[in-house]
């Protein structure tokens, strides 16, 4: 990857009070139901009175979470808008569906159906941005987000002059969608105090979270805080083979596992992925700092979306925060994160972020 | 300069057949896809038409030689396989079991079409050991994934969605991943089954007519839902000369922009679908009237084409290039719409053929152009241009143009 992506500014609407920076972690917000849902701001601010009536809460999450990065980065209108969501606006679908099924085909309205296409967010960040340029919508399960980056790394490495992306990933967790996946391994049987996730590596799943991520990206370093210098998506990796790839990955940038400060670990407590995840942190060098993030976050598609934000949070504060570290490494200062994001599929992603 | 990105390999299923003969017949034909319904279970049915695929799932099963009745596969993943099976017909499997390459996918509701029948036992606490095995199928990634192992590929697999665009959006992304050298060669294109959520949620928005559907007619009543699935063998072309491949046509131009305008409708002075063509055509180099036929998005709603046909006018002026939708043939297909129409378009310039503009009547009062309303052979064509618009503004125009 010739093309580094600059961080110009990021965006989190978490279960935690990421909105709100300053309160961040402040206090922790924890669940004992296996489900993290989001605390909301204040939607208000960017979207008018009019539009937001009829808008679900997955649409809130997108458009402001985007609108507010680009105020941040001070963007009015970007030069694309590139999305990545697993499941979209799940809320809308199942109103939409049952409403279908209750009401026996008869006197629907549209709002559901509309509102559940996938790229219902991209539509409306373009409308409120007035950016009539390109617009995606990637929708492949835990790779939707790096997709999404990938193109936006595509987009500015075919640009001439200075471009400025938003790029962002959000997926949803509703009360039915938590009992569909249940079905199927993705939470933990047992009732889990979110806090203590990370100590409940011996049972299957995790616990179930949501959230919306948005980061205004560009090819000039101007007032950026970090950059993204490599994306790596691996399908179902053996352990040796996610060893190879973060190996791969640090030779082209230069650096040995040594130069890795922080490594922002998506372990989600699923002991399914512990073969992958024992030896990565067995591998790690004694200077990195080794970091958690899904006890606060939960599990979900594009949860690397909050990942990718406490790495962008890192480069702008000083410290680590206490409740993220897993393993206190010897390093002093956060130049080099290694962002390592496992799902329940055991699919894996990474992303190597440093400071220039 | 960039690699040309050529077309070695195309795949397709509809409610005109599988593969080029059983297409070719029915555009000879005059023949439309669009009938009364079988398959799919809605109340609706007897009022409407659509442009359903003839075989059933377990008929697409055999067709496939996968097991049939419960074998976990949607409708959408055995139309996508069996777009992808008439692809290998032309196409060495070991081609891409050599070699790194991408598999693009598009789908507008994932498995909605099985998830519609089970969806109240889903969402029921306990157990439900049956649908265990359809649980996951809404994701959209559902058919991607599943089209790959059935072939035991390993590509890098991106899955798509910007409503009626998103297929077009796959050709776009493949071919900038050639471009950049990422891969040499990439499967791009796309599918949707029929499901009663579609069905309703046009029926919803009053945009589907219920007799066979009249693009770009002044007395145009909506549109008729249809079903399919294509792919598209992108590679670069040094690649494809150096294997001996038969180049069908080159992807010359492509563009995706943004309408800014509303979450369904298209801007109604066509100002957001013209910058799409034109930026396809400033990329491909080519002036307006170097483009031998416009294959258009036409729904046959009230919106688009009004909006499309405005936009043609301002790139092509009133004296534009002969243009039809297909859609009267296979309906709107959806996250399909855009590789099919990609695919008709080439067969277009390879047959040198107009494609006709099925059951057009009446000129729009607010236009100045009318489709092509019947079959021309011996017709010119070095150049054809593809349109796929969909709701949250996304416009999508792709190129072609003889190798």
């Amino acid at each position: 990857m010739k093309q580094p992506l600059y961080i110009l500014s990021a965006c989190s609407i978490s279960p935690q009070h990421s909105y709100d920076m300053e309160r961040f972690l402040n206090p922790v917000i924890s669940s004992d139901d296996n489900k993290l849902y989001v605390t909301a701001p204040d939607y208000a601010k960017y979207i008018s009175p009019v539009a937001i009536r009829r808008m679900s809460r997955m649409l809130k999450m997108g458009i402001t979470a985007g609108m507010r990065s680009l105020e941040m980065a001070g963007i009015v209108t970007p030069d694309a808008i590139i999305i990545g969501t697993a499941r979209g606006s799940v809320t809308d679908m199942e109103n939409f569906l049952k409403d279908m099924i209750s009401l026996k085909e008869e006197a629907l309205t549209p709002t559901g159906f509309i509102q559940s296409t996938y790229n219902s967010v991209n539509g409306w960040l373009a409308m409120m941005t007035k950016s009539t340029r390109y617009n995606q919508t990637y929708v492949h399960r835990g790779f939707s987000l790096e997709l999404c980056l990938l193109d936006a790394q595509m987009m500015l490495a075919e640009a001439t002059g200075n471009k400025y992306l938003l790029a962002g990933g959000f997926d949803e967790l509703t009360e039915e969608y938590f009992i569909i996946r249940d079905k199927i391994d993705y939470y933990k049987d047992e009732p889990v105090n979110s806090r203590t996730l990370l100590s409940h590596y011996d049972t299957k799943g995790s616990i179930g979270g949501e959230g919306a991520h948005f980061f205004t990206l560009s090819n000039d370093p101007n007032n950026a805080t970090c950059a993204i210098h490599g994306i790596a998506m691996l399908q179902q990796p053996s352990s040796d083979a996610l060893q190879q790839a973060i190996a791969d990955m640090l030779e082209k940038n230069g650096i040995t596992n040594d130069d890795i400060d922080v490594m922002m670990c998506g372990m989600n407590g699923d002991v399914r992925n512990k073969f992958l995840m024992d030896p990565l942190i067995a591998g790690c060098s004694t200077n990195t700092t080794i970091a958690a993030f899904k006890q606060l976050s939960g599990e979900y598609d594009t949860a690397s979306g909050f990942g990718l934000w406490l790495v962008h949070y890192l480069f702008t504060h000083s410290s680590i925060p206490s409740d993220i570290i897993y393993k206190q490494g010897s390093s002093t200062s956060v130049k080099n994160v290694l962002l390592c994001n496992v799902t329940i599929a055991c699919n894996v992603t990474l992303m190597l972020v440093t400071s220039s | 300069m960039a690699e040309r990105v050529v077309i070695t390999g195309l795949g397709i299923i509809s409610a005109l057949g599988t593969g080029k003969d059983a297409h070719l017949t029915a555009f000879r034909a005059s023949r439309s896809g669009i009938t009364g319904v079988t398959h799919l279970k809605s109340v609706h049915a007897d009022e409407f038409v659509l442009g359903e695929i003839k075989m059933s799932n377990d008929e697409l099963s055999e067709k496939l030689g996968v097991p049939t009745g419960d074998n976990g596969y949607t409708r959408t993943t055995l139309l996508c396989l069996a777009a992808m099976d008439d692809l290998l017909q032309t196409t060495d499997l070991s081609l891409l079991r050599n070699e790194p390459f991408a598999f693009i996918n598009a789908n507008t509701v994932g498995g909605m079409s099985k998830m519609e029948d089970i969806y109240m036992d889903v969402i029921a606490t306990g157990t439900d050991e049956k649908n265990n095995k359809y649980i996951n199928t809404l994701d959209c990634a559902e058919s991607t994934e599943n089209v790959a192992d059935h072939y035991g590929l390993k590509p890098i697999m991106a899955t798509i969605s910007t409503a009626c665009s998103s297929s077009s959006n796959s050709l776009i992304l493949g071919a900038r991943m050639i471009k950049q050298g990422i891969v040499q060669r990439a499967i791009c294109g796309g599918g949707d089954a029929l499901s009663r959520f579609t069905l309703n949620g046009f029926y919803s928005l009053k945009n589907v007519d219920k007799k066979p559907c009249q693009p770009f007619d002044q007395n145009r009543g909506g549109l008729n839902l249809g079903e399919a699935a294509g792919y598209c063998l992108l590679e670069s072309e040094s690649s494809a000369k150096a294997r001996g491949a038969n180049i069908i046509a080159v992807l010359s131009g492509y563009a995706n922009t943004n309408d800014a305008y509303h979450p369904t409708a298209p801007s109604p002075t066509g100002e957001g679908a013209s910058r799409t063509m034109q930026q396809a055509l400033d990329m491909a180099a080519l002036a307006p009237e170097d483009i031998g036929y416009i294959n258009a998005h036409g729904t046959a709603t009230q919106n688009n084409d009004l909006s499309e046909g405005l936009a043609i006018q301002r790139v092509f002026g009133t004296n534009a290039p002969y243009f039809s939708s297909t859609k009267p043939f296979t309906g709107h297909t959806l996250a399909a719409a855009g590789v099919i129409e990609a695919i008709f378009g080439m067969w277009a310039m390879e047959e040198q053929m107009i494609l006709p503009n099925l059951n057009f009547e009446t000129r729009m009062e607010e236009l100045g152009i009318q489709p092509v309303s019947s079959l021309m052979e011996h017709t010119p064509i070095n150049h054809v241009l593809s349109n796929s618009f969909g709701f949250g503004g996304s416009n999508v125009s792709l190129i072609f143009s003889k190798a």
